[in-house]
């Protein structure tokens, strides 16, 4: 029985969570709370944006086999990273993914690792990778961006830009389950289309282009109608009108059928969740300020094509400098409220653009003689 | 075994109590990977990179058999193995004739016995033999067709796992396997990794700890560590040898040992036929035998008859990675374009209606003429950290 990782809409509702008393808005806000607690988990390690997504995606397939009230999203996420980081070749120890994630978390949220929080990582690892189906390739729009943008015509810093925007898109899509709709290669059109439209880039001639190509995506993807790229941009868009209201921190963790103790109201900053009060000093990312979105766009990726029939490897974007922040939300769309316009996790320094890991950080074991075969242990695991 | 933990007692309980999650966990039918208990162990027949590996019998179709390999996670501190990640991943990715075919993953149920840790083992489709296994039974004989389509299969299976980016790191014969049907399958990926042409001029670092002794070519003897698909192709080289010769052709005991065979046969180790050699890390720290001429066709022909056989082993082994041949223009050697052409090694394997499998064999006696630069025959050597401990007798 082969796997299928994709889910129509009213699948998406018909959740083990949904089964198990979640009602869908809170099991969207646990989907994306889990998300952007393993990109910020994940940037703070500086893992790259495939690790991170490839983290994500994870999470999001987890929780259509089991429920959020069974399995609590901080320990989940922090799996996901753990085995992201293993299969994309960029391993972290569990325990400093713990630290991190534990310096992330308010004291409350950390109880859901109990006592022995390595220990609850590693017992649900196993039960991830049989979930999973041990299918752990996972492919992301991103480099799908890249490619469809060397194809494309026309002023190179509005391309620039627009590329840059789409880029933060589908950071942005890893909060949504888009990833568990619809292939990454639609994914990519829709939020290139998006970007397009909102940074004013009229896609007119590109690479490639037959008389049968009507749009420039044409020439990948087949059979997506306008709806369904409309739809695909309104998820991601909707992240950007959410927690205008104050929403209630998720539920305690107690066990089933205890009283829910009074639940602190968190500040909505940023459409962030992280209340001040309980984050601790050292890891606070301190809020962006309100006018400037907080978005270094990637540079523009380097035109050399780049086929690779194996995508272990680090992805080819030379470390791309960040481009200075973009000027605030479009101009000509109903501009969302400005507080709630930056993305729903502002982003480090560093990320979107995440230099991929250099390959020497991959593979240096030192050479022990006495130990068995080095490729057996990788590097981090010899400290 | 304790029936409580002292979790239960945990001051901030989580959801689920330790308890109602281990039920859960025991309970849960995972869709996507099924109890290993569908199948019926029969034999141990070897000793995997990261494991034992078992045949198996699919309950469901008594005709069917597999073959188990156990997935060793008892020392592992990071969780499931970041090397079986990378084995099933490669596996998933690898789907040709000749290379093996992982069919699932199973696990074994938790319950309180395994702590509610699962084991997990990789299915594949069963091969009767392995080459090594084949070349240690005297009553197998590869008439020349049968050894060009042997080495015609390794070679396309080659060709195909480096097109997809995918370098094996430890050909050797025990990890070339062969179905009665004489299909021959690439197995063991356990070392293998992907690679890239290097990014932006910057070389790659890989360990070049790989690769079982015999069968390590001399760019990773002397620490190359930005190397491709070269390295199969020596391991190639020795495999093709050893069809004739029936035992591997270079048995060193040590790394140094092992570079000294080399020069012995493939002419000494030198800038003149190797430019660049002089930078690897290791060139000036191991003993280098000098003037010594290259003998490989010379020590070789006593086995293998046939020019071209000869000329193509000649190619295989060149000290040079860059100059070695590469398995496509291999493939196209008037070797396999000549008769006797390379035909179906079915009808000859039919007469054997036993598996053969290295480990399941008697150690293999070192041929003769290759014998005299070793100092310890005998056991193998692996490169799996788990040592074959010894050889069993023959379960036939």
């Amino acid at each position: 029985m082969m796997p299928c990782w994709y889910y129509e809409k009213k699948e998406l509702k018909n959740t083990p969570s949904t089964l198990d008393g979640i009602d869908y808005e809170t099991e969207m806000r646990y989907r994306k709370e889990g998300a952007r607690f393993i990109i910020d988990t994940g940037s703070k390690m500086d893992l790259g944006y495939n690790t991170t997504a490839t983290g994500v995606v994870y999470f999001h397939r987890f929780y259509m086999f089991h429920s959020f009230k069974q399995f609590p999203r901080y320990v989940t996420a922090c799996c996901c990273l753990f085995l992201a980081g293993k299969v994309e070749e960029t391993p972290k120890k569990c325990k400093d993914i713990i630290k991190t994630a534990r310096g992330l978390l308010s004291d409350q949220k950390f109880t859901q690792f109990g006592e022995d929080p390595k220990e609850e990582v590693m017992t649900l690892e196993r039960i991830l990778l049989q979930t999973i189906k041990f299918d752990l390739q996972v492919e992301h729009p991103y480099n799908y961006l890249l490619k469809y943008a060397k194809c494309l015509k026309g002023d190179k810093t509005k391309l620039q830009k627009m590329v840059q925007m789409a880029w933060t898109f589908v950071n942005d899509s890893l909060c949504t389950t888009l990833a568990l709709q619809w292939e990454p290669e639609i994914i990519a059109v829709a939020l290139m289309y998006l970007a397009g439209k909102l940074s004013q880039f009229e896609v007119v001639d590109w690479v490639g282009r037959t008389s049968k190509h009507l749009r420039w995506w044409d020439m990948f993807v087949e059979d997506v109608t306008m709806e369904l790229l409309e739809d695909i941009c309104h998820q991601v868009l909707d992240l950007y009108s959410q927690s205008t209201t104050t929403v209630p921190d998720s539920p305690p963790l107690l066990p089933r059928g205890s009283q829910l103790p009074p639940s602190t109201p968190t500040k909505p900053t940023n459409g962030q969740e992280k209340s001040t009060t309980d984050m601790l000093p050292p890891t606070t990312n301190p809020a962006p300020p309100p006018e400037v979105p907080p978005y270094p766009y990637p540079a523009m990726p380097p035109t050399e094509p780049y086929a690779h029939g194996f995508p272990y490897t680090a992805p080819p974007i030379p470390a791309p400098h960040i481009a200075p922040p973009p000027p605030g939300p479009p101009p000509h769309i109903p501009a969302p409220p400005i507080t709630v316009y930056p993305p729903p996790f502002p982003a480090p320094p560093h990320y979107p653009p995440i230099p991929p890991n250099p390959p020497n950080n991959f593979y240096t074991p030192p050479p022990n003689p006495s130990a068995p075969p080095p490729s057996l242990r990788p590097p981090f695991y010899n400290s | 075994m304790q029936s409580s933990t002292p979790r239960e007692s945990h001051p901030h309980p989580v959801m689920m109590s330790v308890k109602e999650k281990e039920r859960y966990i025991e309970n849960f039918q995972f869709p996507y990977c099924d109890e290993s208990t569908k199948y019926e162990k029969v034999a141990k027949i070897g000793q995997g990179t990261f494991g034992e590996v078992f045949k198996a019998r699919d309950k469901s179709n008594a005709k069917k058999f597999v073959a188990l390999k156990k997935v060793l996670m008892e020392n592992e501190k990071e969780g499931f193995p970041i090397t079986a990640l990378r084995e099933i991943r490669i596996l998933q990715l690898l789907k040709h004739e000749n290379v093996v075919n992982l069919i699932e993953i199973c696990r074994t149920k938790a319950t309180q016995n395994n702590r509610y840790r699962s084991t997990f083992y990789l299915v594949f489709d069963f091969c009767e033999h392995d080459l090594a296994g084949l070349l240690s039974n005297v009553n197998v004989k590869f008439s020349l067709g049968e050894i060009k389509k042997v080495m015609q299969q390794l070679l396309n299976g080659l060709y195909y796992i480096h097109s997809n980016k995918i370098l094996h790191r430890d050909m050797k014969a025990a990890n070339v396997l062969i179905t009665k049907n004489g299909i021959l399958k690439l197995a063991d990926f356990g070392l293998a990794r992907a690679f890239s042409a290097n990014k932006n001029g910057v070389p790659n670092r890989f360990t070049n700890r790989v690769v079982t002794l015999w069968y390590r070519p001399p760019e990773l003897l002397l620490g190359e560590r930005n190397y491709g698909p070269p390295v199969d192709l020596w391991g190639a080289g020795c495999i093709m040898a050893e069809m004739w010769t029936r035992s591997p052709i270079m048995q060193g005991n040590s790394e140094q040992q092992q570079l000294t065979l080399i020069s012995q046969l493939c002419g000494s180790i030198t800038p003149a036929v190797w430019p660049g050699v002089e930078n690897l890390d290791l060139y000036k720290k191991m003993e280098l035998p000098q003037q010594q001429k290259r003998k490989v066709k010379e020590r070789l022909k006593y086995y293998l008859k046939d020019p071209y056989a000869c000329d193509l082993l000649d190619k295989l082994l060149i000290l040079d990675p860059s100059k070695r041949v590469d398995s496509d223009t291999a493939l196209n050697h008037d070797f396999f374009w000549t008769d006797p052409m390379p035909c179906d090694l079915g009808k000859m394997l039919g007469n054997h209606t036993q598996s053969m499998f290295e480990y399941l064999a008697p150690p293999r006696r070192p041929a003769q003429h290759m014998r005299a630069h070793h100092q310890l025959p005998g056991a193998r050597p692996t490169t799996s950290a788990v040592q074959d401990n010894g050889y069993q007798d023959r379960v036939f």
